[in-house]
């Protein structure tokens, strides 16, 4: 981190509403609606699991720092914000994502070993020439407008771990869900701040032994089942959160803490919602059907 | 980028064929680049160093005119892509904006090149300066120069942003007298408290002691010292501590300042690259500062003091040195636009701003290249 966020780039030109989002994504589509149709791809969130298993799969491999690969799946949603996905190949987007990322977070990677790793994972879509990496990294550098400093919401979630009196549970439960909602579009809608605030709101109130799988990302498996109850709990606890209703005792005492923090009480309720709809799309996940279509778009349109 | 579809293939159609560039955002971004790189209007070749060429340039939004300073980088197609410093001054100066650090105007890319358009600062640096016999300056004009590298100092930390290689060469300054800090390519952020970071950082004869003794946590401090450093050279009119070596430096500091021991500097001896001093006493106390540093006052000498104190825990802060009574008493500070200065020229902005991207060994530290061995 430098700077701060309130006067950070990231608020001042990477921040949409989801109207604007949408919007945008609509007209990338337009473009060239005969390959959309052609090309048919998994839905957003799917791939997301998708490519955050691929980054999480190479950075365990070469240890790579966790802030680098979030910076690194905030620069493949900005730049697919900017180039239409099918006129890419995306294992080479994403491969250089990681490479700018580790640069950034000041834990650079030789090029040569990034592109021979990646090589090794995906074979049929790495030819493993730096020049094409290094080409790659000026497109994404050119396209995000040269805004390469990122905030993240696991700063927050450090500072306030003391200060909620979090248990160590509760904290790494939070920690997972930050996690997870770089599958989603959240970090191109909100305030890394009201992500975090949301992460330890679902921590608290889907206690780790109930909720099971929540905040499952880091392992690449879908939140276990008896969601349900889960679900139902959460929403009693967002709904309180909206009303002021107290609800139990601990919850009711951080409900009353987010009151009189300020927070936009709204986009919590909305970041809810969102990471709950993720766990639901989850059971959908299919790698091999990602890896599938990823790779018929990839070969046909010889993209790679 | 794929060679079939890739987003440049795409931007050269939409080049060949304006007709239908309505619709993607991709394209926008292009035309962005296009706008922007037709608001600046690149001039003659003012310096080249490695990595990056340095142009004199103007922006024709304005009338008349404004000049400006355009860094082309250049690319190798076998590179590591971007380097560090490259990175490091694009991502830095994209987030902070103060009168006393320079501006970032704009940048834009084409043909694979990256273009930095930086403000324009013509009126040379502290070096140039100094050294210019034929100019004199009073301890008013090291006032401000002090006051205006302090603040952008300041910003920098407040902003949690070392900037890791403060030196005279590093004060720019403006034609109006301003002076500004300038070159990002060794900054980085120190806001994880945690993490390792290279100690091959800032000219030898400005480094600290305790990146000397190889300290692989630090902070502001090193930068204060740094400044320190400069501070004392201003009044001085020649370097504090021109080592050759880092021993060399070692024992400079030991001599002129003291010998750093656990006395004075409780941990010292559990740095990783400490070694007992055998030259110097204990360290010097503020006669020795007031004697040394008689032209600014007591005051003045005692902010050097602050600024130079082996301990880094010891040293005042950015803020505090900001806030130092000096800067409140008498003389008050030079205003920036009477202030003695030196035509550095066009020529002057080449070298300043293309030089720290040439790898410069001898009086630079190791950090410009990339460090594999671990975290920076």
């Amino acid at each position: 981190m430098a700077a701060n966020w309130w006067v950070s780039t990231q608020r001042k030109h990477w921040l949409f509403t989801k109207e604007k989002l949408a919007d945008i994504r609509a007209s990338l589509d337009a473009v060239d609606a005969k390959s959309v149709a052609q090309f048919p791809l998994p839905e957003k969130r799917l791939l997301n699991i998708y490519f955050n298993t691929q980054m999480i799969r190479l950075g365990k491999r070469m240890s790579i720092r966790q802030q680098a690969l979030a910076t690194a799946q905030i620069y493949l949603k900005r730049f697919y914000t900017k180039v239409p996905i099918r006129d890419t190949n995306p294992y080479l987007v994403l491969a250089t994502c990681v490479y700018l990322a580790c640069k950034i977070e000041e834990c650079p990677q030789h090029i040569r070993v990034l592109a021979g790793e990646a090589r090794t994972f995906w074979p049929e879509y790495i030819t493993g020439e730096i020049s094409k990496l290094a080409e790659c990294e000026f497109h994404i550098i050119s396209e995000m407008n040269s805004y390469l400093i990122v905030h993240h919401p696991y700063r927050t979630l450090q500072e306030l771990t003391p200060m909620l009196g979090l248990t160590s549970d509760e904290s790494s439960t939070a920690w997972c869900v930050i996690n997870d909602s770089y599958l989603t579009d959240l970090p191109l809608l909100h305030a890394p701040h009201v992500i975090a605030l949301t992460a330890i709101f679902l921590a608290v109130v889907l206690k780790p032994t109930q909720g099971q799988g929540l905040g499952a990302s880091a392992a690449g498996t879908p939140p276990g089942q008896g969601g349900g109850q889960a679900s139902a709990n959460v929403a009693a606890a967002t709904q309180a959160l909206g009303s002021g209703v107290p609800g139990n005792g601990r919850i009711n005492k951080l409900t009353e803490w987010y009151a009189e923090s300020g927070v936009d009480i709204e986009a919590l309720v909305d970041c809810t919602q969102e990471i709950i709809s993720l766990y639901e799309v989850w059971d959908g996940f299919s790698e091999k059907a990602c890896k599938e279509q990823l790779g018929r778009m990839i070969k046909q349109r010889g993209l790679c | 980028m794929a060679s079939n579809g890739s987003s440049r293939q795409l931007s050269n159609v939409q080049i060949q064929d304006p007709s239908d560039e309505e619709d993607s955002e991709m394209e926008v971004t292009e035309r962005m680049n296009i706008r922007t790189r037709n608001k600046f209007v690149r001039g003659k070749k003012l310096g080249e160093g490695t990595y990056a060429i340095v142009y004199l340039g103007h922006d024709t939004s304005t009338t008349p005119p404004t000049p400006v300073a355009i860094k082309k980088i250049k690319l190798a197609p076998t590179s590591e892509g971007l380097s560090m410093d490259a990175i490091r001054e694009v991502k830095y100066l994209r987030e902070l904006h103060h009168p006393n650090i320079i501006s970032l105007l704009s940048i834009y890319a084409h043909n694979s090149n990256l273009s930095l358009v930086l403000e324009f600062l013509p009126g040379g640096d502290l070096e140039l300066l100094m050294k210019d016999q034929s100019l004199t300056y009073s301890t008013a004009d090291i006032k401000s120069w002090m006051g205006m590298a302090i603040r952008g100092l300041a910003w920098c930390h407040r902003h949690f942003v070392l900037h890791r290689d403060i030196k005279p060469n590093n004060l720019l300054l403006a034609a109006d007298g301003v002076l500004k800090l300038g070159d990002f390519g060794l900054a980085r952020s120190f806001a994880d408290p945690m993490r390792v970071m290279t100690n091959k950082v800032i000219t030898l004869w400005y480094r600290p002691p305790e990146l000397l003794y190889g300290a692989r946590f630090y902070s502001g401090a090193v930068d204060v010292w740094s400044l320190g450093t400069v501070f004392a050279e201003l009044i001085l009119r020649t370097p504090l501590l021109p080592g050759q070596s880092d021993l060399g430096q070692l024992s400079l500091i030991a001599k002129a300042l003291g010998a750093p021991s656990e006395r004075n500097w409780p941990g010292v001896s559990a740095l990783p690259d400490w070694v007992p001093p055998t030259e110097g006493g204990p360290e010097q106390g503020m006669d020795f500062f007031v004697g040394m540093f008689a032209s600014v006052g007591v005051e003045g000498a005692e902010l050097v003091r602050g600024m130079l104190r082996l301990d880094p825990k010891k040293r005042v802060t950015a803020e505090e040195a900001l806030r130092h009574k000096w800067f409140q008493v008498e003389p008050r500070a030079t205003h920036p636009s009477r202030l003695p200065r030196k035509e550095g020229g066009e020529e002057k902005v080449g070298r300043d701003l293309g030089r720290g991207w040439e790898e410069d060994e001898r009086v630079r530290g190791v950090g410009r290249r990339l460090d594999f061995g671990g975290a920076l």
